[in-house]
């Protein structure tokens, strides 16, 4: 299946200005990745049946990896919402916490809103140094109740 | 004694000098690997009695990375002395000052308060760039391996590359590029 994206075209006839949106091809569509495709994919266990397909891909995604996080944000460097990357709620957040990341940590800055000086080390203040992040702390830990505590001690 | 032992014997009793490149890496985590270089704890020979230390050399200080929002949560305390003479400085202000200083810190407070510590100190060179004094590095021999990536900026990668990594999110039918 291919999948189709649109984009608006602007174009003078005379001295009328036509603008149509045009169904163009995704560039992407050739090169996309799924988890059904890999035919030797295991699955670590504990894994639910019907998962997005992150998920299902199980990739171990770091915040510097701005190839992957690159792929879901717009053109000024914003998150994608949910009903156009496809995610299920959990994978959703992980990226977009990672997405902010990356932005803080100036290494999409080339995704950025046009007013931005483009150079992270001209940033105000505390922001002009370097800072990386630990993606363990994008959700909390599950607490364990007082029976798994016996249990584990 | 075979070659390989005898220089293996060299380097355990000469003092080495190591080479650190700080670019992206933590002080805190970098300091305790730097310590154990700087008083020999890598030397089989090694005894707290034993002046058996090598000589590191960190470059590029002013590039350190600090975890989350740390530039702005850890402050350094100086006392002057005096009544009133407390002060608290956040740690990217520390640096503004001085790019050296945050990682000298870090290597200080990482080692055990004794009489050897200053003297342990000053084996340790910092430099906030790659300009290190000609001296200085003919001397070095090994370099210490670095805990963190480096992490490479989106826009440093050439945009063919970009285009061409596989995918794992496509579009729905009806997204309008913006």
């Amino acid at each position: 299946m291919a999948l189709l994206a649109r984009t608006v075209q602007e174009r003078k006839e005379g001295s009328t200005l036509v603008v149509e949106g045009v169904n163009v091809p995704s560039p992407r569509t050739e090169l996309l990745i799924r988890a059904e495709n890999i035919k030797d994919l295991v699955q670590p266990e504990g894994t639910p049946k019907e998962t997005c397909y992150m998920c299902a891909l199980g990739l171990d995604v770091k915040h510097t990896d701005v190839l992957i996080l690159s792929q879901f944000v717009r053109s000024d460097g914003c998150m994608l919402p949910r009903r156009i990357t496809g995610l299920c709620r959990r994978q959703q957040k992980k990226i977009g916490k990672m997405v902010s990341m990356a932005q803080k940590a100036g290494l999409m800055i080339n995704l950025t809103p046009s007013f931005c000086k483009k150079d992270p080390k001209k940033r105000f203040g505390f922001k002009k140094f370097n800072s990386y992040f630990d993606e363990t702390t994008i959700f909390q830990k599950k607490k364990l109740t007082p029976f798994e505590h016996i249990k584990y001690r | 004694m075979s070659a390989a032992k005898r220089v293996q014997q060299w380097a355990t009793f000469a003092r080495t000098w190591h080479i650190f490149d700080c670019k992206w890496q933590d002080p805190y985590q970098s300091a305790d690997l730097i310590k154990k270089y700087l008083m020999g704890m890598h030397k089989p020979i090694y005894h707290p009695m034993n002046d058996c230390g090598d000589v590191v050399v960190c470059i590029n200080s002013r590039d350190i990375a600090l975890r989350g929002d740390e530039w702005k949560k850890r402050a350094y305390f100086h006392h002057t002395g005096y009544p009133g003479g407390a002060s608290w400085t956040l740690a990217w202000e520390v640096h503004n000052k001085d790019p050296t200083m945050i990682i000298k810190k870090a290597v200080y407070r990482s080692m055990k308060g004794n009489l050897q510590r200053r003297h342990t100190m000053e084996r340790l060179l910092i430099y906030p760039d790659e300009e290190v004094p000609e001296d200085v590095l003919q001397n070095v021999t090994n370099q210490i391996r670095q805990l963190r990536l480096v992490p490479t900026r989106l826009d440093h990668i050439p945009e063919d590359e970009v285009r061409k990594f596989p995918k794992v999110m496509d579009y729905p039918k009806d997204y309008v590029y913006k």
